[in-house]
């Protein structure tokens, strides 16, 4: 695909590009890898993108006063998300789906009435003194593109060589054998949807500092991609195989076709219907339907 | 006639039938065993038409057929009567009997439920299940579903020309005596409707019920005997390949327990909604076997044990300190450890190797501030894979795809090297064949000699006399008679049968 785009236009190609490239795609990056975690265990997280909204908001309203600190602030809220997420999914047994929806809309909801319904937007020097050392540049590569693969060699290293990595991985094989096994399983479900909202806020948060401002809809459009990225990278909706490494590489060739659409002047609108799609058959073609009896 | 001329298949470069023959006349019973991965369950597949073999042919009363299908082998008459039940739970017994089947019953779209009621009730009275056909199936006892399916498989009668021939795929797994009595007696007297394939683990039923047994062994028919007469030991040889060692249950290891040392007790325990009153106490070294029939009781006891049901009244103690919060993982923590009977659902993470299975209930010990100290893990695996003899390419082995028996070693080793004093064995020896029961066997004794308590539900009545040293008798949920099982003094199976039922 990039060889592609290259030979129509060979600028495409180029260094600097391809490193733009990556850097816009940051965001989107942290997202999916909070996402993999709740996949991974066989769960879904449909509130990633509203609570990135709402940080992009709370982030912008808590700049002045609190700084850096604002940082910490959305952070927590992304945690605390996270976590009403999984202890609804796991305490009261509701499915995954619906209850990160619910997050979702409650997320939004806060990001809307926090910000009037509005766009917001950073003061440029508080934001240069709280957050500019993210926007700087080393050895021609943004730091928030370093500072997006820190996070993702964090994670993944929480996934392969941590406890709550290899409880995960149980989780995704199947939790009769985690509960048999003396583990407390629910609050390791608990934990990776934490870890999700976590990471979404993260995402919220870094997407508003380069946009200077946050807005209830600025990360629209955002879930399908982290979705499909996840996904075509290699973890399965049924969970238990794949991980943070296959959704770099998902990451990856998600912002490569975003970028080829725009070369090749496909409008943005249209690009939610390819993502659409891409779901649909990286669903169909990777699902383990050994797990599942029945589809409801 | 059914028969199947020299038949070949291969999985994926394995060689798993290598040219069967295999015959069967109208109105004969014949028995199928082999050890697991003798091939005994593709060769079923083939005759019921799941799997399409690769070569040979197979006739039904002397013309060559082809199933590509189970609905195919179903035309010509060939049926399965399922070890994993594929009846409906939330339809009832008719709709489950004629399921795909209901055009006769169909009148302008609708269904005459009537006439179809009536028609089961033909085919339920064929297998002496006297049931209301309207019964929604989940409200049957599992003896009752098998007939229901068997009479599902007869109702095929009606619908083909020539005879049935019925595969019966462990029918007995999970019967009490008195309901495999009932299932043969119906299938005897069945013979002159239908021929049945019979296959079993159990190898004393296949001669009381079969004409003829097949044994099969590496996917070769290595003998046809006459049942009437035919040696149980004789098979067992033929179906390993070698002796079977005459003390079986290793007898002469059986060493007396630590009566000072009390591992675990049960005071006046009342499991959760059954109303009963549980005591009992299992020392140091000591084997407990819980017997009974299907039903009565057993596992609730283990499953309370392990704190997965909390009890409504008594009170558990571990080594003297008595039990509060009912959880698995208090229970792992206070050094129990449980072998459970779904070994794939419960006992065995399929998609993880043998060392991130082994050390799940004791990550604790193989990391420091959470982090995994792999090297020490796949040290341990390595240890176990040696001692245990399990066979594996490495400690990077998926356990998905291990063989039961070596399954089951990696989960008897996941307790044991976390040091549980006390295992719980829910039918461990379940589905594994000869060479792997003797196996568990003799880790149950080497578990015995370094002083870990086992309470035991065992597959067969002879298991659990062969293994323990305390027999209790479990009826309707309580314990009705306590025996002690000393070597060469051990209760008989009749001693226990009489206060089972």
């Amino acid at each position: 695909m990039l060889l592609l785009v290259g030979m129509r236009d060979i600028n495409f190609l180029s260094p600097e590009n391809l490193i733009n490239l990556a850097a816009d795609v940051v965001p989107l990056l942290i997202m999916a890898v909070g996402m993999t975690f709740v996949i991974y265990i066989g769960g879904i997280d449909l509130s990633s993108q509203s609570v990135a909204n709402m940080s992009t908001v709370l982030a912008t309203i808590a700049l002045p006063t609190f700084g850096v600190g604002a940082g910490i602030l959305v952070i927590a809220a992304g945690l605390v998300a996270g976590t009403v997420s999984g202890v609804v999914t796991t305490r009261l047994k509701v499915p995954s789906f619906i209850s990160t929806l619910a997050v979702g809309g409650i997320a939004l909801s806060v990001g809307q009435y926090a910000s009037g319904q509005q766009a917001l937007h950073m003061d440029t020097a508080q934001r240069q003194h709280a957050f500019g050392w993210m926007t700087g540049q080393v050895a021609g590569v943004p730091v928030s593109l370093i500072l997006a693969l820190a996070i993702v060699a964090l994670a993944w290293f929480i996934q392969t060589r941590m406890m709550p990595g290899r409880i995960f991985k149980a989780l995704g094989a199947g939790e009769p054998v985690v509960v048999a096994s003396g583990i407390r399983a629910e609050r390791y479900r608990i934990l990776a949807f934490a870890l999700s909202g976590m990471f979404a806020a993260l995402a919220g948060l870094m997407f508003s500092v380069r946009l200077s401002g946050g807005s209830p809809t600025l990360a629209e459009g955002f879930l399908l991609p982290a979705i499909v990225a996840v996904l075509v990278g290699g973890t399965p909706l049924t969970g238990g195989v794949g991980g943070v490494l296959n959704t770099l590489i998902g990451t990856m060739i998600v912002a490569v076709v975003r970028a080829s659409m725009l070369y090749f002047n496909i409008p943005a609108t249209g690009q939610q219907i390819f993502f659409g799609v891409v779901l649909i058959i990286a669903i169909a073609t990777t699902i383990d339907r050994s797990k599942m009896r029945v589809v409801k | 006639m059914f028969e199947l001329v020299n038949v070949e298949k291969r999985y994926m470069g394995v060689h798993v039938l290598k040219g069967v023959d295999f015959r069967i006349d109208d109105g004969e019973i014949v028995g199928l065993v082999g050890e697991n991965g003798a091939g005994k369950s593709t060769l079923m597949k083939v005759i019921y038409g799941a799997v399409q073999h690769d070569a040979g042919t197979l006739l039904v009363d002397g013309a060559p057929v082809s199933f590509r299908s189970p609905r195919d082998a179903m035309k010509r008459g060939v049926g399965m009567v399922y070890q994993e039940q594929s009846l409906i739970p939330n339809l009832t017994v008719m709709e489950n009997i004629f399921l795909g089947f209901e055009k006769p019953f169909v009148r302008f779209g609708a269904i005459n439920w009537k006439k179809m009621a009536e028609a089961a009730r033909r085919q339920l009275a064929k297998v002496r299940l006297d049931i209301d056909p309207g019964t929604i199936t989940a409200r049957l006892t599992f003896a009752q579903r098998q007939l229901v399916e068997l009479a599902k498989v007869l109702a095929l009668e009606e619908r083909v020309e020539g005879k049935l021939v019925i595969l019966l795929d462990e029918p007995t797994s999970v019967l009490s005596r008195d309901e495999i009595e009932l299932l043969f007696s119906v299938v005897r007297a069945l013979r002159h409707r239908a021929s049945f394939i019979f296959v079993s683990h159990r190898l004393d039923e296949i001669v009381a019920l079969s004409d003829r047994i097949y044994v099969l062994k590496d996917g070769v028919v290595v003998d046809v005997m006459e049942a009437k007469g035919a040696d149980i030991s004789a098979i067992q040889k033929k179906m390993v390949g070698r002796d079977i060692n005459g003390e079986y249950y290793r007898e002469d290891r059986q060493a007396p327990y630590d009566p000072d040392r009390v591992l675990l007790e049960l005071d006046h325990v009342e499991i959760a909604g059954q109303g009963n009153d549980i005591s009992l106490t299992l020392h140091a070294g000591e084997v407990l076997a819980l017997v009974g029939v299907e039903g009565s009781g057993r596992e609730p006891i283990l499953r309370t044990i392990f704190g997965m049901l909390r009890p409504d009244r008594g009170t558990l103690r571990i080594r003297g300190e008595p039990v509060h919060a009912f959880s698995p993982a208090h229970s792992v923590a206070h050094g129990v450890g449980y072998v459970p009977r779904e070994r794939k659902v419960e006992g065995i993470a399929s998609g993880m190797n043998v060392f991130e299975n082994m050390t799940l209930p004791q990550m604790r010990n193989y990391s420091h501030a959470g982090v995994l100290d792999i090297r020490a893990e796949r040290d341990l695996a390595r240890e176990w894979i040696g001692k245990l003899s399990i066979k594996v390419p490495s400690e990077y082995a998926d356990c998905g795809n291990l063989s039961g028996g070596n399954q089951q070693k990696v989960v008897l080793a996941k307790w044991r090297s976390s040091g549980s004093e006390i295992i719980l064995l829910d039918h461990p020896t379940r589905g594994l064949d000869i060479g792997a029961k003797e196996d568990v066997y003799a880790m149950i004794r080497d578990m015995s000699a370094h002083g870990v308590g086992i309470i035991l539900v065992a597959d067969t009545l002879e298991e659990a006399i062969g293994l323990s040293h305390t027999i209790a008798v479990i009826k309707d949920g309580e314990i009705k008679k306590w025996f002690s099982c000393q070597p060469k003094a051990k209760p008989s199976l009749y001693d226990l049968i009489q206060y089972m039922v």
